[in-house]
């Protein structure tokens, strides 16, 4: 140890003094270390303290008390993980038991007191309609439902006819002293429960969700099939929590939460169940490989420029009996001082910029967030992620520098090392090789993904080492450029250390947003392509559940709401009595439906056709209004199949459950027009004439309200409203056409974003570096007379040369997975024979000109237009 | 002039080197064979390209000739290997070049105290001999100063301090007052003389005549060969004949 420290002693004091002399280049790398690490460390505390570990939940789950015990009305002995909230329990089926009483729950923990607690999700009435909101009903002045609310004014309930309200029901209107009315499920309470609101109270589960709570019976809800109880005793051992399950009881027992048992002692079968996700693995190892390769990318070059900077101490150094290794250990410990540097700026500035955003995100979330939560063991992981980006960076740097000729460099001249023979041919191999791999990828039959995204990796190790031979390729092809450009290209190949990794943070850069791009883009293009509308746009579909349903009501409330609109009664055939109908089709007509839109498979008229009816050509459209009021019924069959008029069966059967068959009610023969609907599996199967249902012996009834007219969206909102009001069951569905997500377009002006920081980043050190390191070259070309302009052009053609190598490069690259992870991600089976089936490509060209062509020369105004115009005089090296 | 009795600190034998191949190939040294013993501060002049900086490098282990033997107390640098010549360097020979000779980012004690922290010796003991060094040349004061804080003076005579730091019998200094005015010059080149009469064996490359008279004995190379070899009284007679014109 003590060895190993006098080894770094001196390489350490040599690195923070270079620092302190270089503070620019110093900053840069501290930058490009800390900022993936901040980002990582403030993803990481947000997610932590967003997500409420069991610990955490216990107070909110039950209180001030030591356990929470469910018990179903019919249940089985069960096995549970000792927090019944992960995973399942497991039921052994043998034994049904009826549910264990208080008496008995009480007596296997000692003797507990039980306090029973009700939870359910119900509605509330308000002016407008109704809301859903979350109910809660339990002796709040018990100090053992202490934690489960807070109140925030007023008082807690004292009678059953008393309940609290939090903000969010305060924001529909209700006021101390109100009344409210509460329906659980689709029960009209009908006023038996009308309690008066005393308080108001935010529950410490939901944030924003309306949440309403009283003591029992205050809300009217039920313990038919569930009875909790929260425990007020002593703390609820495991072996105790094993006892309750034998009777079939699910406990969440503080004690065994906060203090889990042993692996041993839980079930062996539960803990089976409730495995880690063995797919995120991968996912996240392939992130890190890929952030880390870019990390070191970026920060290649300032080392590799820190490095060149120090040659000349390197040297003294060897002179001195300084060895190889002490050489790497002085460019390593840059990477120590500053990687290090780096990765606690980051961790603290991510600790920092999470407790700032902590409540913005909290204000998005519907529940309430755990402590703020600073998972340390990972942020270590995170800050020794950091450390090794830079040591991983300064490894190559060191090694050359190890190996540079001393002789020369004491001399005053410069020594470069040749470049390899062997890594062009190298490189090839991987870029095949992740060929390969994405076009494996892409012909597998289901996972495909995480083939191609490895597939990456080789692929873009191997365009890094192929980006040697296109720098010596393009310098070769230089000799036409105007000077400054001439110059940088020349530079840039020459100087391969440093320009190989920044042109390579570009590529690889770029390579990922190409990746996604295409991946997204491709992916809202299937998403279009594969739409398929319910009904007409703009038709609004009004359907109601509950039976005998109030049309008239739900009418009246559309009309209401929205004055102007048409409201189109439509008929059908339901199946309220039990039985169902189905319409024979000959062989071969293939129509294959999920369901209609309209309210019912079978439909009734007697000439118009619904409004919104979608996938009827023009011309069929008339001949089925026409059939229909000629008195023939209409049947669909599947896309461009015709059938020639004739007859069709219709039956009317019933599901005996007695004998587990269908049993028919009444079957006629009709005659029929056939008609090929192209979007079957919304479509209605048949149109009947009145004539022909009653023919069947039923009365059609209104199955939809149809609405036309142009609903906007606030309308449907308050519509909505007034339909829940009036039915709870009710709702409105307003068709819209495909709505491309905007989370999309986001998500690829994220990407182009992070992209063009990227790229500026890798363009704007490596010019920088190189100007730093030409500063003898300017000096020559200022003594044979070049105008001081010339320092910025430079500067220019440099970005613009790193810049679009590494662009074009990059999305060459990248358009492999990018390209192949379309097959995979948009290939789908395709419904009922119809429909595009994929897979879809589409190469998001715009965002693509943008990387290879609006970037780098945006990059490269941006660096001509912020490098100092002079030129220096005197041409030293350090 | 010591006698040849005693053994050479450094002896070259018929050492050639020869930089790059076929048609590029220079010949930088051919067949020079040369010996610098204790106490004697050895001048080696010549004109450019000469060979006299390729001289300097072989004898101290920074280069390994083409042919013929280089040692320094005795110890074969080509058959020492790599690790062995640099801890040559560390412990038997030290280096002053024209300029630019100390590490920006060590005070002037730390780069003197430089060869003795990269041989593992402690902090402490490193530091203590290099003040002691520094003491030597007669700038204790500028112990914790950085280089771009000194003048060129005071950074060759840094410079010698860390050649001779420890107990280290050979200096090897190509040019050392190349950089300085005259004055100064003599200053350094007088530290050089006292460190080889307190009996180190110094190897200096310089250019000017006036410089050669500081040393025992003048060794002439001309196209890689040694052309002339004088004696101390030579040397006067030819400082006296530049400091005539
Ligand atoms: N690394 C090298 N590669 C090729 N030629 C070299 C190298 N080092 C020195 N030379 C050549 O060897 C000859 C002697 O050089 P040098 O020892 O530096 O001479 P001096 O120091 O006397 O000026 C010169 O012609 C020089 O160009
Ligand atoms: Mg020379």
């Amino acid at each position: 140890m003590s060895r190993l420290l006098t080894a770094w002693r001196l390489p350490l004091r040599l690195a923070r003094r270079d620092a302190m002399r270089h503070r620019a280049r110093a900053l840069l790398v501290v930058a490009m270390i800390a900022l993936p690490v901040l980002a990582v460390t403030t993803a990481d505390v947000l997610i932590q303290t967003a997500t409420v570990s069991g610990p955490e939940s216990v107070d909110r789950r039950m209180g001030a008390s030591q356990a929470l015990v469910s018990v179903s009305a019919e249940t089985n002995p069960l096995q549970q993980a000792p927090d019944p909230d992960v995973g399942y329990p497991v039921f052994s089926g043998d034994t049904t038991l009826t549910a264990p009483s208080a008496e008995q729950v009480s007596s296997l923990l000692d003797g507990a007191r039980l306090v029973e607690l009700r939870r359910t999700v119900g509605q509330v009435v308000t002016e407008a309609g109704r809301v859903g909101a979350q109910a809660l009903e339990v002796d709040l002045a018990d100090p053992v439902a202490d934690g489960l609310v807070r109140l925030t004014s007023g008082r807690l309930p004292r009678s059953d006819g008393e309940v609290v309200v939090n903000d969010a029901l305060v924001a529909d209107g209700f006021r101390v002293g109100d009344r409210l009315g509460f329906e659980v499920g689709s029960e009209v309470a009908g006023g038996a429960t009308e309690p008066v609101v005393v308080g108001t109270a935010e529950s410490t589960t939901y944030r924003d969700l309306p949440f309403v709570a009283g003591p029992l019976g205050s809300l009217g809800l039920d313990s038919d099939e569930q009875t909790q109880w929260l425990v007020d005793g002593g703390p609820v051992t495991w072996p105790s929590v094993q006892r309750l399950n034998e009777l079939g009881a699910l406990v969440a027992s503080r004690a065994v939460i906060e203090d889990p048992p042993p692996a041993s002692e839980q079930y062996a079968e539960v803990r089976a169940q409730s495995g880690t996700d063995e797919g995120l693995l991968p996912v996240l190892a392939l992130i890190t490989v890929m952030v880390l390769l870019e990390v070191v990318l970026l920060a290649g070059p300032a080392f590799a420029v820190g490095a060149r900077a120090q040659q000349r101490s390197l040297a003294l150094m060897v002179a001195s009996g300084g060895t190889p290794a002490q050489s790497r250990r002085v460019v390593l410990a840059g990477a120590v001082v500053l990687g290090g540097t780096g990765a606690v700026v980051g961790v603290l500035l991510g600790l920092g910029l999470a407790r700032l955003l902590q409540p913005v995100l909290q204000g998005f979330s519907q529940t309430w967030f755990g402590p703020f939560d600073v998972p340390w063991l990972h942020l270590l992981a995170v800050a020794a992620f950091g450390l090794l980006s830079a040591f991983l960076a300064a490894a190559v740097p060191a090694v050359l520098a190890s190996r540079q000729d001393v002789v020369a460099v004491l001399a005053g001249r410069r020594g470069d090392a040749p470049a390899s023979r062997r890594s062009p041919v190298l490189g090839a191999v991987l870029l095949a090789a992740g060929i390969g791999a994405s076009a494996y990828g892409a012909l597998q039959p289901s996972g495909g993904e995480l083939a191609i995204a490895f597939g990456a990796i080789p692929a873009v190790l191997g365009m890094i080492l192929l980006v040697p031979a296109v720098l010596s390729l393009v310098a070769r092809g230089a000799g036409r450029l105007p000077l400054t450009l001439r110059y940088a290209v020349r530079d840039a190949h020459r100087h391969r250390t440093r320009t190989v990794p920044a042109v390579a943070a570009v590529a690889a850069t770029v390579a990922g947003v190409v990746a996604l791009g295409i991946g997204l883009s491709s992916d809202q293009r299937e998403a279009e392509e594969t739409y398929v509308s319910s009904v007409a746009d703009g038709v609004g579909v009004v359907r109601a559940y509950e039976q005998p349903a109030r049309w008239d009501a739900l009418r009246g409330a559309v009309e209401r709401e929205a004055p102007g609109v048409q409201v189109v009664v439509q008929q059908g055939l339901t199946d309220s009595d039990g039985g169902y109908t189905s319409v024979q089709r000959p062989e071969g007509a293939g129509f294959i439906s999920a369901g209609s839109a309209l309210g019912s498979m079978v439909l009734v008229s007697d000439g118009p056709l619904p409004p919104g009816l979608v996938g009827l050509s023009d011309a069929d459209a008339r001949r089925a209004e026409q059939a229909l009021g000629d008195g023939r019924s209409v049947v669909f069959t599947g896309p461009g199949v015709r059938v020639d008029d004739g007859e069709a069966t219709v039956v009317r059967s019933t599901f005996d459950e007695q004998t587990g068959q269908d049993q028919t009610l009444a079957r006629v023969t009709l005659p029929a027009t056939y008609l090929p609907l192209s979007d079957p599996y919304d479509g209605p199967s048949a149109i009947l004439t009145p004539a022909a249902a009653a023919e069947l012996g039923q009365e059609p009834s209104v199955v939809s309200l149809l609405v036309t007219g142009g609903l906007d969206g606030d309308q449907e909102d308050t519509v909505q409203e007034a339909l829940k009001g009036v039915d709870p069951s009710a709702s409105i569905y307003v068709e819209r056409g495909f709505q491309p997500e905007s989370d999309a377009l986001i998500a690829q002006l994220v990407l182009l974003g992070l992209g063009g920081v990227l790229m500026l980043g890798g363009t704007l050190t490596a010019t920088f570096l190189a100007l730093s390191d030409a500063r003898p070259d300017l000096a020559t070309l200022a003594a044979v007379g070049a105008s001081p302009r010339t320092r910025r052009g430079v500067a220019a053609a440099y970005a613009l040369v790193v810049g679009g190598i590494g662009s074009v490069l990059g999305a060459l690259v990248g358009s492999i997975p990018g390209v192949a992870v379309t097959w995979p991600l948009t290939s789908s089976p395709g419904f009922g024979g119809g429909g595009p089936t994929g897979p879809f490509l589409d190469v998001p060209w715009l965002m693509l000109l943008a990387l290879v062509v609006a970037l780098p020369v945006l990059t490269a105004l941006v660096v001509g237009a912020s490098a100092r115009s002079r030129l220096p005089l005197v041409s030293r090296l350090d | 002039m010591s006698g040849p009795a005693s053994s050479p600190v450094l002896e070259l034998r018929d050492v050639t080197r020869v930089h790059g191949e076929g048609e590029a190939a220079v010949q930088a040294l051919r067949g020079v064979s040369f010996a610098a013993y204790a106490g004697e501060l050895v001048a080696v002049m010549g004109p450019s390209g000469s060979g006299k900086s390729t001289l300097l490098t072989l004898a101290g282990g920074l280069d390994t000739p083409t042919s013929g033997v280089v040692s320094v107390e005795g110890v074969d640098l080509a058959g020492a290997g790599a690790v062995g010549r640099a801890r040559m360097r560390r412990t038997s020979l030290g280096y002053v070049f024209q300029d630019f000779n100390l590490i920006p980012a060590l005070t002037a004690a730390e780069n003197v105290a430089l060869p003795l922290e990269l041989d593992g010796r402690s902090g402490r003991e490193a530091r203590a001999l290099a003040r002691e060094a520094l003491a030597e040349v007669g700038i204790t004061e500028l112990a914790d100063r950085f280089p771009d804080h000194m003048s060129g003076g005071q950074q060759q005579r840094v410079a010698i301090a860390r050649a001779v730091v420890g107990e280290r019998r050979l200096v090897l200094a190509d040019e050392p007052t190349g950089a300085l005015d005259t004055e100064t010059g003599e200053d350094v080149l007088r530290l050089l003389r006292a460190r080889c009469d307190a009996g180190a064996a110094g190897v200096m490359v310089t250019h000017e005549a006036r410089h050669a008279a500081w040393a025992d004995r003048v060794v002439f190379l001309r196209d890689g060969v040694v052309v002339d070899e004088t004696g101390a009284d030579h040397v006067e007679s030819l400082a006296d004949a530049t400091a005539q014109r």
